[in-house]
């Protein structure tokens, strides 16, 4: 088998952010029509878990190395750095192992996993790929293929390889990222840029699918996640001002699938296995929560307010979190103001697991889901690393990490917010499934198409 | 001739030619080693005295001992020294934990010298950026010009061949004449050691770390090293692997990570 046989490709479109239910009502409302077709001609749509925190940096990268966060080591867009509190952005150099394409194209390095592990001796090692657009791939890095890092890209340049592939995007005028500031005061050019780098998106995908030689291919929209953090109350409510402009984005979107879709299946003779999948749903905000505050209301933290954020954290603190509920444990010897000792670690915890619990909003309504400990989520080499508590919430309770807010309930300019249980696959009807499909699961699926040396 | 000499020599040419073709022009100077090795060699192009002013912009958050160095040698070596400043933005409290880090630089540096310039109505600015700063300054002419927004169209750009520089721009136009463009990291290293050129202490190390690249205070992070004098430096320098800038470049990359997650409610 060769790594460019016609007919041996997988072809996956990410979309940022879009849960499975409103998928569903849209197909149902026939707003969809060509994801109706797809479905129709063959295909499921799933419900799928995302990663524990749902948000996009450690989702994607869960993605795409198939494995949890207790290996490649990804938490959140934000860490501290080793032995203190100052703040540190995780970029692609700091995922633990391998991706899909590292392991397809036989650029792994030193990296492993346990998916790298079982999979490393059945599959093709000569796959080339197109990478468009994945959160948490800058700076990219060479692959055997074209990658364009997504969310966050300081650098496109730097995000981008190999050059010519920079060349070619800056030639056509792809975005890496759109103003999301914009939202607020000037909607309509959101909206517009919105638009505009989806059909540049479309542009370049249809470019490398027609004009590169590749065996997997993944490209990703981002836009959706943005138009759903500031307007997902328009996304069911035909009397927002915006509804209009949400489901014409998702109509736009739908054509650039529809045509993809096609082009794929033809250069394949309708055998290239496709499949679209998001790294978490998004649902409307009642309010949001401030759990820093919460923690310093319940006595196990208190800040310094003339530092800037971690280095806030005063001696005697017990705990204190990062965005969105990644609680950590305040711990002697691992942070400067350390105050907890490592064999009090689980006592403190557990104490603030069940405070945390039974915390419900002035209504009653509890506000969170579940907490879960370190153990229960995270295995690895990376597991010493995560947080010692993560909170879900119920849906509407936006949990936050926000050292700044001095009520633990508020509102925002935002409208929608991430959730664990409503990211979306959809998948070929043949393939076999677990029950509840989980993000991790899909590298093995897209590996499973490249068996065979 | 030795390597340093074929250097210097290169650069004072630049300078000569700069200065005859532009009247109107200065030098910029951060009171780093590379401008301030750029401002050695105008000395000795001009046998001591230099006939145009001496720019340095003042973000306000330079390190005292850049402060200090500035004045006593701007005195010593008789400068027209212009200092400029972004007076109305420093005044409302511009800084880098008040707005970005993206805003102030754009503001305390970047605007500071377009005002500078637009007062003065220079023509032309010698700078000491040299081609293996960073990536894209590889791309960089002797002679570049700058629209009058400040934007350098690097896929439009006269060839320089034969040390031929292109010296004519549209109205409104500036250039940035480099004329240290060809030397490295070690080369400017080098020649301070030959020339015994004066540098802020700033450079040598001090209790494990010292500065590699210096700029403001807040963005600015020294790196591990043990050189504490210029031997050491420059043996450090032939055997170390990672980028000059590392520091700042990382800076800047964060600052506007940040900026984007704030955007979409984190942090």
């Amino acid at each position: 088998m060769t790594s460019t046989g016609a007919e041996q490709k997988v072809f996956v479109i990410g979309i940022d952010g879009l849960p499975c239910t409103l998928m569903k009502e849209y197909v149902g409302r026939g707003l969809l029509p060509n994801i109706s077709s797809i479905i129709e001609s063959g295909f499921t749509l799933n419900q799928m878990d995302a990663s524990i925190p749902d948000v996009s940096s450690t989702s994607w990268t869960s993605f795409m190395t198939g494995v949890n966060p207790g290996e490649h080591g990804i938490y959140g867009f934000m860490e501290l750095r080793e032995g203190s509190y100052k703040l540190s952005f995780p970029t692609f150099d700091d995922v633990k192992a391998p991706t899909v394409w590292e392991m397809l194209g036989n650029t792994v390095g030193a990296k492993t996993s346990s998916l790298y592990e079982r999979r490393r001796g059945g599959i093709n090692r000569a796959v080339r790929s197109i990478v468009l657009n994945i959160p948490q791939t800058f700076p990219a890095r060479p692959l055997n293929g074209v990658l364009t890092a997504g969310f966050v890209c300081p650098d496109f340049k730097k995000g981008t390889y190999p050059d010519s592939a920079y060349s070619y995007l800056n030639s056509i005028g792809y975005l890496p990222d759109i103003d999301a500031t914009k939202a607020v005061d000037k909607p309509e050019e959101f909206f517009n840029d919105a638009f505009f780098a989806l059909e540049k998106r479309a542009q370049a995908f249809e470019h490398y699918l027609e004009d590169e030689e590749w065996g997997l291919f993944i490209g990703v929209i981002t836009e959706t996640d943005r138009i759903h953090h500031f307007f997902f109350d328009a996304a069911t409510n035909p009397s927002h001002r915006y509804h209009d402009r949400f489901v014409s984005f998702y109509r736009k979107m739908d054509e650039a699938i529809g045509r993809l879709f096609e082009r794929f299946m033809s250069i394949t003779n309708g055998k290239g296995f496709f499949m679209t999948m998001s790294d978490h749903g998004f649902t409307p905000i009642r309010k949001e929560v401030y759990v820093n505050t919460w923690l310093r209301e319940s006595g196990f933290l208190s800040l310094n307010a003339r530092n800037e954020y971690y280095e806030q954290v005063e001696r005697g603190s017990m705990a204190f979190a990062m965005d969105p509920a990644r609680i950590y444990i305040n711990i002697e010897g691992r942070y400067p103001s350390g105050s907890v000792k490592e064999i009090d670690r689980a006592k403190t915890a557990q104490e603030i697991k069940s405070r945390l619990e039974s915390m419900t909003d002035v209504d009653g309504s509890p506000i969170i889901k579940k907490v879960y400990e370190n153990g229960e989520l995270y295995s690895g080499p990376a597991k010493g690393k995560g947080p010692d508590l993560v909170c879900v919430a119920n849906d509407g309770y936006d949990l936050k990490g926000n050292l700044k807010k001095n009520e633990v309930f508020g509102v925002s300019l935002f409208r929608g917010m991430h959730t664990r249980h409503d990211a979306h696959c959809i998948l070929p009807s043949n393939v076999k499934t677990p029950q509840r499909v989980h993000i991790e699961h899909l590298a093995d699926l897209i590996l499973d198409n490249f068996s065979g040396l | 001739m030795d390597h340093l000499t074929i250097l210097e020599n290169k650069s004072i040419f630049i300078i000569r030619e700069a200065y005859s073709r532009f009247r109107n022009i200065a030098l910029l100077w951060s009171v780093g080693k590379d401008s301030t090795t750029l401002l050695w060699l105008c000395r000795k192009a001009f046998f001591g005295h230099i006939p145009f002013p001496v720019i340095h912009i003042d973000t306000t958050y330079k390190f005292p001992e850049m402060y200090r160095f500035r004045d006593e040698y701007a005195k010593k070596w008789g400068l027209d020294l212009i200092i400029g400043r972004n007076e109305a933005q420093v005044a409302t409290g511009m800084g880098p934990t008040e707005g970005s880090k993206l805003d102030c630089c754009n503001e305390l540096k970047t605007n500071a010298l377009k005002e500078t310039i637009a007062r003065h109505g220079f023509k032309a600015l010698l700078l000491g950026i040299r081609r293996d700063e960073h990536g894209i300054r590889a791309k960089e002419r002797v002679f570049s010009p700058r629209d009058e927004n400040f934007k350098w169209n690097y896929e439009d750009q006269p060839a320089e061949l034969w040390d031929q520089f292109k010296s004519t721009t549209e109205e409104d136009n500036h250039f940035r004449i480099h004329p240290i463009l060809h030397m490295t990291e070690l080369d400017i290293w080098n020649y301070i050691k030959r020339e015994n050129i004066p540098v802020t202490d700033l450079y040598f190390s001090k209790e494990g770390r010292r500065y590699r690249s210096i700029g403001c205070v807040p963005c600015c992070s020294p790196v591990e090293s043990k050189a504490s004098s210029l031997d050491e430096i420059i043996e450090e320098l032939r055997t170390t692997n990672t980028s000059e800038r590392a520091g700042r470049a990382q800076d800047k990359e964060d600052a506007y990570t940040m900026q984007k997650l704030r955007s979409l409610g984190y942090m």
